[in-house]
């Protein structure tokens, strides 16, 4: 329910079409985050990390975009206001993106409801014979093992250091060499785990989806739906006001 | 030769996260050169982290971590010379490896430094005999190796490199007791032989006292006891007020004592108590 409604609000985002509706997103972010009491400390790092691409895509937009009222022209590149607006509206889509994102599926769901929701909204294709609880188990087992692997990656890499491999100095070859000392272990560590955990899973007598029943059973509750009504509301109030065409518009 | 020295270094994982964990916690101590040093404390009390900022792979908090006198952060630069100084065999280093031979992987280090051919295969073959990893092993693969065999082969990885003080964070952790004979007699062997200074980091008292001088306990990211072998024993009441004891033997040959057997009081070996014992039925 919350994949879909997270998927939803993403669509609202590109809906936006003009400074009306971009203010209303940006209020709606903000409130969401108050609600969902993330520490901003945390938002904002998930943040500073995509910073360098929402700024490439607001130069590109500020550059590339073409309008009438030119507003400098400096060499052959030539500003116009509307690629103004398009660069400050692309980066609070990309902003509110980030936010949304990380704000509905990682902070505030635990990865098994996540693909539980993945498996449940794939389970019409069920009928073409995917299969779709192995694939939700597959990224379950993937998500899981994101944190060993880079855990494991440190340890190794301090390892190879305590044996004098250098990795910040040296030309792009030598750099490149230096990596081969932490990927060939990471890889049989990677794969002996995943060898261990078959076992493992097999030892439990897991032997896939057909017949298998939910530890947490999820249902829809009447708050749920209550979210879906004010995501449609959400979703009517931005297009009305993109139809009101105040100002500016892409 | 070389004495390492921590001066007042605290160790935080986590800074400026909800999750901040004091690691190391105004730690002060000296290792003197040239003797078997066994640092010994509960699970989580800072061993490992303690040993890694020995060789510059973490930066204190704060305070300095000294080398023969010299701050080893003075000069950032400089690490990797440090790192050949000091060297560093991790907890569960056998993941580590990762050459076509195990000759190819103790050669490793040694490389990096940088030595010619024919020095390296001298040391290769000198940090294989240490460990006991036989000859005709050299030319196999890492992975076909058995556990302990990997384990001695990492170890004599970072020998190979000749490091002046030798830090091993449990190297006989998880083998059976006479693969951790051979490994632990085989690094006490290399720091006689080249009277380089060893920190060992381990969990078992028996060990310590077997191959140890000095002795240094943790506690909740803090020294707790540090001293010779003989000095830490006799303070058995603290010691189990850590949750730690003197080994075994020793405590039998308290009981011993007690009921009027004249033996001496620093027994921490089955061997030294055999010694003894027969000297007495004699
Ligand atoms: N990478 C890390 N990130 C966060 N906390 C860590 C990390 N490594 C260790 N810690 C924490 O620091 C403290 C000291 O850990 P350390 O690994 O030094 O203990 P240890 O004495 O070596 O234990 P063990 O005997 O289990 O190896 C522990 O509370 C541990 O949870
Ligand atoms: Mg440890």
């Amino acid at each position: 329910m919350k994949l879909i409604l997270s998927i939803l609000y993403i669509v609202c985002t590109f809906l936006c079409k003009n400074v009306l509706s971009f203010a209303l997103l940006l209020l709606s972010a903000v409130l969401l985050l108050l609600i969902s009491r993330i520490p901003p400390r945390i938002v904002l790092r998930s943040l500073r990390a995509l910073l360098f691409v929402m700024l490439f895509t607001a130069v590109l937009n500020l550059l590339f975009t073409k309008g009438e009222t030119e507003l400098f022209a400096f060499w052959r590149i030539h500003v116009y206001v509307e690629g103004v607006y398009s660069a400050v509206f692309m980066l609070v889509r990309i902003m509110v993106l980030i936010l949304s994102t990380s704000l509905f599926l990682t902070y505030t769901t635990t990865p098994i409801a996540l693909t539980d929701a993945i498996e449940s909204l794939l389970s019409p294709l069920r009928v073409v014979h995917l299969p779709v609880h192995e694939f939700a188990m597959m990224m379950t087992i993937a998500l899981r093992f994101i944190p060993t692997l880079m855990e494991e990656t440190d340890k190794i890499m301090n390892a190879q250091k305590a044996r004098g491999v250098d990795f910040s100095s040296g030309g792009l070859i030598k750099r490149a060499k230096a990596l081969i000392p932490i990927l060939i272990p990471l890889f049989i560590s990677a794969f002996r785990r995943a060898d261990e955990l078959a076992m493992a899973m097999e030892c439990r007598c897991y032997r896939g989806g057909k017949g298998r029943t939910k530890m947490r059973v999820s249902h829809l509750h009447a708050s749920d739906f209550v979210a879906l009504l004010m995501m449609v509301l959400f979703g009517a109030a931005v297009l009305y006001l993109n139809r009101l065409g105040l100002f500016y518009t892409l | 030769m070389a004495t390492v020295t921590l001066e007042h270094v605290s160790y935080i994982y986590g800074k400026g996260t909800p999750f901040e964990i004091k690691a190391l916690d105004d730690v002060s101590l000296t290792v003197k050169s040239g003797r078997v040093t066994g640092i010994i404390g509960h699970t989580g009390s800072g061993k490992s982290t303690m040993v890694q900022l020995l060789n510059g792979l973490e930066k204190p908090e704060g305070g300095r971590v000294l080398l023969d006198g010299a701050d080893i952060w003075e000069n950032p630069k400089n690490m990797q010379a440090i790192r050949f100084r000091v060297g560093l065999v991790m907890q569960y280093p056998e993941y580590q490896l990762f050459e076509e031979t195990i000759e190819a992987d103790i050669a490793f280090g040694p490389r990096n430094m940088g030595l010619d051919e024919e020095e390296i295969s001298k040391r290769v073959r000198e940090a294989a005999a240490f460990v006991g990893l036989e000859p005709e092993l050299l030319q196999k693969s890492p992975f076909d190796l058995s556990g302990g065999q990997k384990r001695r082969a990492a170890i004599a990885g970072v020998m190979a490199m000749r490091p002046e003080v030798l830090v091993l964070d449990e190297p006989a952790a998880g083998l059976d007791p006479r693969g951790r004979d051979i490994i632990l007699r085989g690094i006490r062997e290399y720091g006689e032989r080249t009277g380089s200074t060893v920190i060992i980091v381990s969990h078992s008292m028996e060990d310590m006292a077997a191959y140890c001088d000095d002795i240094v306990v943790m506690y909740q990211a803090k020294v707790f006891l540090a001293g010779t072998r003989d000095e830490v024993f006799s303070h058995a009441g603290e010691l189990a007020s850590v949750g730690l004891d003197v080994p075994q033997i020793t405590h039998l040959a308290l009981l011993l004592k007690k009921r009027g057997v004249p033996l001496p009081d620093a027994i921490y070996t089955v061997e030294a108590a055999r010694d003894c014992l027969r000297t007495l039925l004699q």
